[in-house]
């Protein structure tokens, strides 16, 4: 169980400090194909601005702001993303995430319609990551019980 | 006869006079009451201005403010690329960022001296870190001096802000200065690890740190020469 400890220094410092954190995981997310990153990486930083909060502001606070029905939904979207892209290469005539299928429907060349693909794939993966990450943490910091109410 | 036209002559004039003066004083009087007014409500503004009444509590204002402060001087320098596609992506993931969290970053945010603020948190930069070099010297003295002159000790000492922003900032001004850590701060009060008596003392009796961020985040029993002129422009600024 996490207890919640007033100190005003952490509590600001987080506050100046989570969206700066959120963006640069987006950052990291959406340049994946030109410096170090991707998918995994950002997500793991987004959890990690969420777990901040969660130790500075509490379990409750933090769970108002994103909910575990949320946390799971986004997970499962971020499954069907991935999944959906791989599919959708498949029914379009090519192998499972073979995206250069992906030219049928977007009007952009090959390597650009590979990338394109690739990004999708990769926020998927951020937000599975992310979810994942954060609902460990919820069940680790709750003992595995549900939310009280 | 003349004598009666006369006297009568004289108490219309005197009541014209009458009226005239009554007409006068009343418009003396309104005009008194709408300057006290006018100089009781200006009084208000700058009050509000000085207390923090006037917040941020429009939340479009904190979105676009916060949108602002991460699309420009943070994402663009690290992104690098300003090509459409690129920089639309910028624009998504800000926004995105921005409406999750835009009650973080702006909180009691006084609208009509953030300028000021910031202006005077660039200056305070430059003192801090010629302090954090003479903190360093004697720390290296100390550290140097074959008998070890060390005293370390636990101060607690009461402060005179109030905001939080203010607080922190204090806090790691004394914890980037070499020879002192804030370890806590509760009910208004700071507690300070010092490595010997020097530091402590500065700490306990100087004040000038906390003077500076007093000043920095125009805490109300700080009011200088600067400040006052501050509130003259400001003033001037809502006429």
């Amino acid at each position: 169980m996490i207890i919640t400890y007033e100190d005003i220094i952490i509590k600001t410092l987080t506050r100046v400090l989570a969206p700066f954190l959120q963006l640069y995981a987006l950052y990291v997310l959406a340049h994946g194909h030109y410096s170090p990153g991707g998918g995994f990486q950002g997500g793991v930083i987004l959890g990690a601005s969420i777990i901040l909060m969660v130790i500075a502001f509490g379990l409750d606070t933090a769970r108002k702001r994103l909910t575990e029905k949320a946390d799971i939904v986004l997970l499962c979207i971020g499954l069907l993303i991935y999944s959906g892209v791989g599919a959708l290469c498949l029914a379009l005539g090519g192998n499972f995430l073979d995206y250069s299928q992906l030219t049928k429907i977007l009007p952009v060349t090959v390597a650009k319609a590979r990338s394109l693909g690739i990004l999708f794939v990769e926020t998927g993966v951020a937000l599975g990551v992310m979810a994942v990450m954060v609902s460990l943490f919820y069940d680790i910091s709750t003992g595995g019980l549900p939310p009280e109410r | 006869m003349e004598v009666t036209v006369l006297i009568q002559a004289t108490d219309e004039a005197f009541k014209i006079i009458e009226e005239a003066r009554n007409r006068a004083l009343d418009v003396l009087n309104t005009s008194v009451k709408f300057t006290a007014e006018a100089k009781l409500l200006e009084e208000r503004k700058i009050q509000a201005i000085f207390k923090g009444a006037e917040r941020t509590k429009s939340e479009v204002l904190s979105f676009l403010a916060t949108f602002a402060l991460l699309f420009f001087p943070f994402w663009m320098p690290l992104s690098g690329f300003f090509d459409v596609f690129h920089l639309s992506i910028g624009v998504g993931c800000c926004a995105l960022v921005a409406y999750i969290s835009h009650d973080l970053l702006f909180v009691n945010v006084r609208v009509g001296d953030m300028r000021t603020i910031v202006k005077r948190f660039f200056t305070y930069i430059p003192w801090l870190i010629y302090q954090i070099i003479l903190s360093n010297i004697h720390v290296v003295k100390i550290v140097l001096s074959p008998k070890m002159p060390i005293d370390p000790k636990i101060i607690k000492f009461k402060t005179k802000l109030d905001s939080d922003i203010s607080l922190v900032t204090f806090a790691n001004s004394i914890t980037l200065t070499p020879g002192t850590i804030t370890i806590d701060i509760k009910d208004g009060e700071y507690y300070v690890h010092a490595i010997d008596e020097d530091v402590a003392y500065d700490l306990l009796y100087g004040g000038e740190m906390e003077d500076r961020v007093a000043h920095v985040f125009m805490e109300a029993e700080h009011v200088y020469v600067q400040d006052v002129l501050d509130v003259a422009r400001i003033y001037g600024a809502l006429r």
